[in-house]
């Protein structure tokens, strides 16, 4: 199949170039446990308001980390498809007979790679610093897909902007616009108990919310179907979304 | 071809490329060049119009015409984090190609444009003229029939456009690949072309074997240039009444006559000018140039035109 053979040879580019950009790639893999440590650190004295809450807020937050971290790299594939729109590396491809959704779906793929990667990493820097997790490997896993599937979410607002604008910077000052409200005006740092109403109601409408809450059930257990469906219909909805956008503002570039 | 913003890049142009070719097509900057061969390649979408490439309609089969064809856009492309053998090994799967044949492929590549040595570094350590070797290689890595180069060597050293002017007549000549050509330069086409067609402002201006153009100017041509502008009316009246003139037309700092042999009809046309009480500050007489064709068709040079451009840039920003 020419798609998948296409996606994993840009897989692969895309992999080596993060390889071969230390900074970038240190970066990523090290933001994680500063995020865990700092946070679980700094508010350790916060666990004594959720006594609910086994392994205190250092647990509560581990699921939280994990989506920030998702979020925080769901940029770079826009960023890279700029940057390929603006060096001629895209019309060089498009010259080619590659498949033409494999060039998305190749930098989707590594986004998500990227975000599994970090996962894998807050997780095993979480069980170091004795986070329990209730649902053992098979947990994790799902934690891991629930993860990657987020992140294809995401990753197309900004795959879609970088099309339109070609633009690194448009892409940088949207993320930051985009997550301080989704991020913490959510289930993923605080319980959300601790918000005032609007806050609250924002909040359950927060696809961010829902990612965490099935996460942090998986950590410490009481994970129910329907919360698994409704947040992987939430995400679903928006990833159709994305992903559809991507496709047209790729389609005006391809044709 | 009209683009979005309504700018009417190419228009009502006609030519066609034999197989085996090496054609060129001629034209100063904003000429129209990369519009056609943006066209010609699939990139950009003519608004009305027939193309046919390698024998295939270009509406109904781009992903054929694309198979059979390599492009070297006039930006260099490459993936400068990857490494030579890299870039190669990536346009060669993109291309479809994949084991052995693909890594063969690659070597014998980066053999013909004398890469082997850099080959494992990025692409980002290797100067202009190396990666536009590169570039050319991965446009050659699906051993395409047909090569578009869309000015090869602007931007280049002397020595990397000889360097890469001698494998483009390597191709064509040895393994009989069709080279269609676009530049700037009158000395590539010249040298490289056997056939071509000039392009001004959008629209073909001529047509033929670069003697053919040069021979449909008529003759030698005789450039004078004037101190005092003002007195080229009074220059060209004088010149025209001089037997053996065939024509006089204006160019940068004075005008240009054409004349079969100029030779016989220069101390002619000295002793005119003398008896007029006119002396040219500079006098010169050559075979035509691709130069003077353009000249003629367009009452501007190319060279000219280059100069001009460049001086309106400013000089720090």
């Amino acid at each position: 199949m020419t798609i998948l053979y296409d996606t994993q040879s840009l897989l692969e580019r895309y992999l080596t170039k993060l390889i071969r950009n230390p900074t970038l790639l240190g970066t990523n893999l090290v933001t994680p446990v500063i995020f865990l440590v700092l946070f679980s650190q700094l508010l350790t004295k916060f666990g004594e308001f959720i006594p609910s809450t086994p392994g205190g807020y250092l647990a509560y937050l581990t699921p939280g980390v994990i989506m920030l971290n998702a979020m925080i790299s769901a940029p770079l594939g826009g960023v890279s498809l700029a940057n390929d729109l603006n060096s001629g590396f895209l019309s060089k491809m498009l010259l080619t007979q590659v498949s033409r959704p494999a060039i998305l779906l190749g930098r989707l793929v590594t986004d998500m790679l990227i975000a599994v990667a970090e996962s894998i990493i807050t997780i095993v820097v979480a069980l170091l610093m004795g986070v329990q997790f209730s649902s053992g490997p098979p947990g994790i896993l799902l934690i891991l897909v629930t993860v990657a599937f987020f992140e294809f979410a995401l990753s197309g607002i900004f795959l879609t902007v970088g099309i339109r604008t070609r633009k690194t910077e448009t892409i940088s000052a949207l993320s930051g616009v985009l997550f301080f409200p989704l991020i913490f005006i959510s289930s993923a740092m605080f319980p959300i108990s601790f918000f005032p109403s609007w806050a609250q109601t924002f909040s359950n409408y927060n696809p961010v919310s829902y990612a965490s809450d099935v996460t942090r059930n998986l950590v410490a257990g009481g994970l129910t179907f329907n919360s698994l469906v409704s947040a992987y219909l939430l995400i679903g909805i928006i990833a159709g979304l994305t992903f559809a956008a991507t496709l047209l503002q790729f389609r005006k570039v391809v044709s | 071809m009209v683009y979005n913003d309504g700018t009417r890049a190419v228009e009502g142009i006609s030519f066609s490329v034999d197989e085996g070719e090496f054609f060129g097509f001629l034209g100063p900057n904003g000429a129209g060049k990369s519009t056609t061969i943006k066209v010609l390649t699939t990139l950009l979408r003519k608004n009305s119009g027939k193309v046919s490439v390698s024998g295939l309609d270009l509406d109904k089969s781009p992903g054929e015409i694309r198979k059979a064809v390599g492009v070297l856009s006039q930006e260099t492309s490459l993936d400068v984090d990857l490494t030579g053998w890299e870039n190669l090994h990536l346009q060669g799967r993109l291309q479809q190609m994949s084991g052995r044949v693909l890594d063969e492929r690659v070597a014998e590549l980066l053999k013909l444009v004398q890469l082997e040595d850099v080959a494992k570094k990025p692409a980002g350590h290797y100067s202009g003229g190396m990666r536009k070797r590169l570039d050319l290689a991965s446009a050659l890595i699906h051993r395409p029939r047909l090569l578009f180069l869309d000015e090869p060597t602007t931007g280049l050293d002397t020595q990397s456009r000889a360097a890469i002017w001698e494998y483009l007549e390597g191709l064509n000549r040895n393994e009989g690949i069709t080279i269609f050509l676009t530049t700037q330069y009158l000395e590539e086409a010249d040298r490289l072309c056997r056939k071509l067609s000039v392009i001004d402002h959008g629209q073909l201006i001529a047509n033929g074997t670069p003697s053919e153009l040069k021979e449909s100017i008529g003759g030698d041509t005789i450039n004078l240039t004037l101190k005092d502008a003002t007195l080229r009316p009074t220059v060209k009246e004088i010149l025209r009444a001089v037997p053996g003139v065939i024509d006089v037309i204006d160019s940068d700092g004075g005008v240009t006559a054409y004349a079969k042999s100029a030779g016989q009809i220069i101390a002619a046309i000295i002793t005119s000018l003398d008896r007029a009480g006119i002396q040219p500050s500079f006098l010169s007489i050559s075979s035509p140039t691709l130069d003077d064709v353009f000249l003629r068709k367009t009452g501007r040079r190319i060279r000219a035109e280059e100069l001009s451009m460049k001086e309106t840039e400013p000089f720090l920003t």
